[in-house]
């Protein structure tokens, strides 16, 4: 079966707006996420991952290469990639239900089917009673469920998510990286997730490309076969299987990373 | 702004009374009233504030002072409402776009900083001493407010919510109706308080130099009787009418949407 996701050849160039030097953020990456999978991409900062993401969003034109989603070619945003962003992107003048049905609102879904998905939704990222709560009035956690449950809401076909937990304490972080494997397991959404956290990578991905640092090409591919029902903080930290991984993983950056201080 | 919305003393924010105003207030025409006495010709020079009271009632009984207030008043909402219905989309259409927002920026400045007073002449010498010359003057003195608060504004809008909505597939009008518009909504207020400021003064010259009624027609008319009791009165009415306008109406206005969105926003 083709993949959801197919990215190839992928290059971005643009001039730097104060130095006015022409760098080359991506160099030529491939990858593909098959249907259902959860990809994470991780490098160091200035790898181009955010930028390759955003390539992805259709909200920056790449130089060269190609993108397809589910065997179409990406042109600019679409509904059809829905994404959550690491700055909190929820709109503060809606609440909690309306953020989460604004992308239903903008498809047209009638009223009462939307309060209806809404109302799954809410639920799905556990906000119950929440619903007419403004964002000002949620913690920082729970205003990135508002956006998880937004982006779900309007069944994308793809899921792309740039850093969506690195604004949030250590610990929401953990619950909501176990949140997000359960929806997972239950939406089957096939999903890129990008970010500069290793555990977090080795966590929830079902394959982690590493990228190398500026310009970004993808150094290696480790695949991580624990099953997703194996997937719980508790026990995978002393989980061989999981821990090897990590660990090799936390290598293959950390000699980007390395590299790039000399 | 930073303080809670829910604290108990903004509920009650209504109903207390102003003792502090009121102390002012006293200790103003105390003052008056005292200099008054020690000016030789006070009737002309500086009628006491007893003299101003009896004007008051003259020009109350007579109906001259309610159809003036209520023709400064009429005006200055007339061009308000204008400046807000033209403002508002002009606003929002040059802010859109970084680059026109930036042609625009030093033009709408420049104009908001020339004050409707000076722009009087010309437009005295385009459409005479007409109620159209008032109108244009303190519409354009309420416009350039608006325009570039509701410029500002927009461009302040996280361009991350622009972001979100494009990617969930909105239209451009979606996307000024859902994020613009909603986003900017603190700077309109803002831009409609400081636009009606502008306009009143503006309308009392306009009315002094142009006008056949309103209270700075009835301030300026006063001064060629030597009716100096009446001047003083207009200048009261004036500056009154002002903070009731500001205390009652532009202040809660801008205040709520301020407090809403700006404690809302982050």
């Amino acid at each position: 079966m083709e993949a959801k996701i197919v990215v190839k050849d992928l290059v971005h160039e643009y001039s730097d707006e104060y130095t006015g030097q022409h760098v080359r953020a991506l160099d030529g990456v491939s990858l593909e996420v098959a249907d259902g999978e959860l990809v994470a991409v991780v490098g160091p900062s200035g790898c181009g991952k955010t930028t390759m993401l955003n390539i992805l969003a259709g909200l920056v034109r790449p130089t060269s290469g190609r993108i397809l989603v589910d065997g179409r070619e990406v042109k600019g945003p679409g509904p059809d990639r829905g994404v959550v962003f690491q700055e909190l992107a929820i709109l503060p003048w809606r609440t909690v239900a309306r953020n989460i049905g604004h992308g239903l609102e903008i498809q047209g879904v009638e009223r009462g089917e939307r309060e209806r998905r809404v109302r799954q939704f809410i639920e799905l990222v556990g906000l119950e009673g929440f619903d007419h709560k403004y964002p000002h009035e949620l913690s920082g956690g729970m205003k990135q469920r508002v956006a998880l449950a937004r982006t779900l809401a309007a069944n994308p076909v793809v899921m792309l998510m740039d850093e969506p937990f690195a604004a949030v304490d250590a610990q929401t972080r953990i619950t909501l990286q176990e949140e997000l494997n359960r929806i997972a397991i239950a939406t089957r959404k096939t999903i890129l997730l990008v970010t500069h956290n290793v555990e977090e990578a080795a966590f929830l991905g079902d394959r982690c490309f590493i990228l190398t640092r500026r310009p970004g090409r993808v150094k290696r591919i480790v695949e991580i076969p624990i099953p997703r029902e194996r997937r719980q903080w508790k026990t995978l930290t002393t989980d061989p299987e999981f821990t090897t991984r990590r660990e090799q993983i936390l290598t293959l950056v950390r000699e980007e990373v390395r590299g790039g201080d000399e | 702004m930073a303080t809670n919305s829910g604290s108990p003393g903004r509920v009650r924010r209504g109903l207390r009374i102003p003792w502090g105003m009121l102390a002012a207030i006293a200790a103003a025409v105390a003052l008056w009233a005292a200099a008054s006495r020690l000016i030789p010709q006070a009737d002309l020079y500086l009628p006491s504030p007893a003299a101003v009271w009896d004007a008051f009632v003259d020009l109350l009984r007579k109906g001259v002072l309610p159809d003036y207030v209520a023709a400064s008043i009429r005006r200055v909402i007339l061009a308000t409402v204008i400046g807000l219905a033209i403002g508002v989309p002009l606003g929002v259409f040059i802010g859109i776009n970084a680059k026109v927002a930036d042609f625009f920026y030093p033009l709408l400045n420049f104009f908001q900083s020339l004050s409707g007073i000076a722009i009087l002449p010309l437009v005295i010498v385009w459409f005479g001493f007409t109620e159209r010359t008032i109108l244009v003057a303190i519409n354009y003195t309420v416009l350039f407010p608006v325009v570039f608060n509701v410029l500002v504004g927009v461009r302040s809008v996280p361009r991350i919510y622009v972001n979100a909505l494009r990617t969930m597939g909105a239209s451009r009008l979606r996307i000024i109706r859902d994020v613009l518009l909603p986003g900017a909504l603190p700077h309109v207020a803002t831009g409609a308080r400081l636009g009606m400021a502008y306009g009143w003064r503006a309308l009392i010259a306009a009315e002094m130099l142009v006008g056949a009624n309103g209270l700075g027609f009835m301030i300026f008319n006063a001064q060629s009787f030597f009716l100096t009791n009446r001047i003083i009165l207009g200048m009261l009415a004036i500056g009154t009418l002002w903070i009731l306008i500001d205390r009652f109406l532009l202040r809660p206005l801008e205040a709520d949407t301020i407090q809403r969105w700006g404690l809302v926003q982050r």
